[in-house]
């Protein structure tokens, strides 16, 4: 039986991945690198759904992945475009600037 | 006869619809043609119809009208001698006032409005008369009522007229609201809306239920008959036109109410105690009425109290169970009534809009042409010996003098005593208005009036003359009212008077009459507006009625409307609410400043959020 890596290690490192990736989104000003940061989280997520597959010998997890990934695609596509018309319409990608709903 | 009342219903209401759809449009002569043929067209049906089937009871139905259940009320009508007549008198004495209207009306610009308003009225009053069905009734009831309250604000421009159409409908509408529940209280008794089956089937009522039904009907036909204590809204009615003033005093709306008792009569007459207090109701207004208009210095306003004491002469009848001399007392009433308002109109526009009779004078002199009718008015609502208003006055003193119970004594009394006092108030107006005198009017003074409108009282003169040959006591045309009416249900042709006592009353009442206007003569020849000292006042007021409703009910309840309005409302609930939002404004503003702007912000509060929220699921989660 070949040694395989314990479901907690995956745990951790999927944890590691979704906190760099948070903090990606909450540090970032660039749209763009928030964007990313978003990304990086729902690859962590994957990444916990992929072990718990592995880890219960069952094929949800996988599906799941495939599901996420589609998600994602859209989710950059549709962002991506919205970014680039922010840029055009207000000649800046820093995310401070977009305050218009302040209280 | 189907078709011929159902065009007598749909001649009015049409040129009413005609002139409010497209009356603005055609010219003036049309519009006018359009609303007195209208008119014509119903007397013209009526008399057909009268030739046709008048003495006989008809029930026919035009349509069903509404059907929910087992439910059911028909736009029908019951057509027996009584509304045989009474839609004959409605239609010719609307048709007379239409064609005087069409003159007095020459130089105001609204006659559109006008005659619109006259013709619905005329339609409404046809659909009280001919309706079986009591929702039909109804329907014309507040029909009626609502062309009053225009026709009375007519010129409401002026506030005061404006005033004086509210006061009518408002209380007009105390009356109908016990028409309303009496309706109702019929339903949930008979199952059925229809006057005849009603009438037909009340015999098995019990005493207490009949009197509470009588009692009802009695309300609601004091509200449109303006008896007490729903009087007031009469005199200020006279702030409409002239010809409105007759339509609403000789053939529509005040008789409403007498009519509603007469085609209920079955009803009514099943409780003795609602009987005397009808018949106590009519003799005190009657009084009431009287001594009200001795004290009256607007030709209109005595004209208006009278109408009040005559109406209260037609309760009296009904309360003495003598429909016959009710309806003969209205059609006379009608007649005489119509003549005087006309007359009354006439005279007002010759002089000028002068409502004052001490103002007036000299009219004999100057105005021959209206005082040879209105004489005959007068005479007639004086009940002066062998003219038309005589038979039915003295008909109904006899038949409140025949009932077995002693209250009814007393009642005979207080009508006799107004009797006298009709002839003290109609001669007394008479006399100032046309007599000669040094300080009445000169010929400078009076503007021509139309022809049209002298020619149209001469019928109503030679009616309010003879219209006691309907109903002689003796002699050939003996009776031909009370016959005509003998299939009436509660109608009594004869009174059992014996002749004696017949005659001695009929005697009696002449000598009164012509010894109270000796006496009208010897002290009103000369006009004496002070005669009454120190009782002019209460007088004029009639005994402050209006006053005590204003203390004691309109301005309580003006108070209690600002109350409710100005601390409930506006301090209560107005302020309540605007304290609410501005305390939520301020929370809400709190809460703004969390919204900073920045997404790193919100991505951190959400981030925080779920880490709370994730970390309260896994602690309470069952491991």
């Amino acid at each position: 039986m070949p040694t395989i890596v314990p479901y907690s290690h995956v745990l951790i490192l999927a944890a590691i991945l979704f906190l760099l990736g948070a903090g990606c989104a909450v540090a970032r000003r660039n749209l763009l690198m928030i964007l990313i940061g978003v990304e990086v989280m729902l690859s962590a997520g994957g990444l916990a759904f992929i072990g718990a597959a592995m880890r219960w010998q069952h094929l949800d997890g996988q599906a799941f992945v495939i599901f996420i990934m589609a998600v994602a695609a859209s989710e950059v596509a549709v962002g991506l475009a919205l970014i680039v018309y922010s840029q055009r319409r207000s000649g800046t990608l820093a995310a401070d600037r977009y305050d218009l709903m302040k209280g | 006869m189907e078709t011929v009342l159902l065009l007598l219903l749909l001649f009015p209401l049409g040129g009413a619809l005609l002139n409010a759809t497209v009356g603005r449009l055609l010219p003036r002569r049309a519009s006018e043609a359009i609303a007195c043929a209208g008119v014509l067209g119903a007397l013209v049906m009526a008399v057909i119809a009268f030739i046709r089937g008048g003495g006989s009871t008809q029930h026919l139905t035009f349509f069903p009208w509404i059907q929910v259940g087992d439910f059911a009320a028909a736009m029908d009508v019951s057509y027996d001698p009584l509304a045989a007549v009474m839609v004959l008198m409605v239609t010719f004495v609307s048709s007379l006032i239409h064609l005087y209207s069409v003159a007095f009306m020459r130089d105001d610009g609204d006659y559109v409005r006008y005659f619109c308003y006259l013709n619905l009225f005329v339609f409404s009053m046809l659909v009280i008369t001919l309706a079986d069905n009591l929702l039909f009734v109804y329907l014309g009831w507040e029909g009626v009522g609502f062309c009053s309250y225009a026709l009375i604000g007519f010129w409401y421009t002026d506030a005061a007229n404006a005033d004086a159409g509210r006061k009518a409908f408002i209380v007009t509408r105390l009356g109908d609201v016990a028409l309303g529940v009496a309706l109702a209280l019929f339903f949930a008794l008979f199952q059925s809306f229809s006057i005849t089956y009603i009438n037909a089937h009340a015999v098995g009522l019990s005493p207490a239920l009949a009197t509470a039904l009588a009692l009802l009907l009695l309300w609601a036909a004091a509200g449109k008959s303006a008896q007490l204590p729903l009087t007031v809204w009469l005199p200020d009615a006279m702030a409409g036109p002239t010809p409105v003033s007759a339509l609403i005093h000789a053939a529509t709306m005040v008789t409403a109410g007498v009519y509603l008792l007469m085609r209920l009569f079955p009803v009514v007459a099943l409780s003795p105690t609602a009987m005397m207090i009808i018949a106590g109701v009519g003799a005190v207004t009657i009084l009431y009425a009287s001594l009200a208009a001795l004290a009256q210095v607007d030709i209109k306003r005595v004209l208006a109290y009278s109408t009040i004491s005559q109406v209260g002469y037609m309760i009296l009848a009904v309360g003495a169970a003598d429909i016959i001399g009710g309806m003969f007392h209205l059609l006379s009433h009608a007649f005489f009534k119509a003549l005087l308002f006309l007359g009354a109109g006439c005279v007002i526009q010759a002089l000028e809009e002068e409502h004052d009779i001490f103002k007036m004078g000299n009219l004999r002199r100057l105005l021959p042409q209206v005082y040879w009718p209105f004489l005959i008015g007068a005479l007639s609502l004086s009940a002066l010996p062998m003219i038309g208003g005589f038979f039915s006055k003295d008909r109904i003193l006899e038949a409140a003098f025949m009932q077995p119970q002693a209250i009814y004594k007393v009642y005979w009394a207080l009508a006799t005593v107004a009797a006298g006092l009709t002839v003290m108030y109609t001669f007394r107006m008479f006399f100032a208005a046309f007599l000669e005198r040094p300080d009445g009017r000169t010929p400078e003074t009076v503007k021509p009036i139309p022809r049209l409108m002298v020619w149209v009282l001469w019928p109503l003169a030679i009616l309010a003359l003879g219209d006691g040959l309907l109903n002689l006591p003796g002699g050939p045309g003996k009776m031909l009212l009370a016959n005509f009416f003998a299939t009436v249900p509660g109608a009594r042709p004869d009174l059992g008077a014996s002749p004696a006592v017949s005659w001695g009353l009929g005697l009696g009442g002449a000598a009164l009459v012509l010894a109270a206007l000796g006496l009208t003569y010897l002290l009103f020849r000369r006009p004496r507006p002070d005669i009454w000292g120190r009782l002019q006042d209460p007088l004029c007021s009639a005994f402050y009625l209006d006053r005590l409703y204003l203390k004691c009910i309109a301005r309580p309840y003006e108070y209690l409307a600002g109350v409710l309005w100005r601390d409930v409302d506006e301090g209560g609930v107005d302020r309540g609410l605007e304290k609410a939002a501005g305390g939520f404004k301020i929370l809400s503003g709190f809460m703004g400043l969390w919204t900073t702007g920045r997404l790193s912000t919100y991505l951190i509060m959400l981030f925080f959020g779920l880490t709370v929220m994730f970390t309260v699921l896994a602690m309470s989660w069952n491991w």
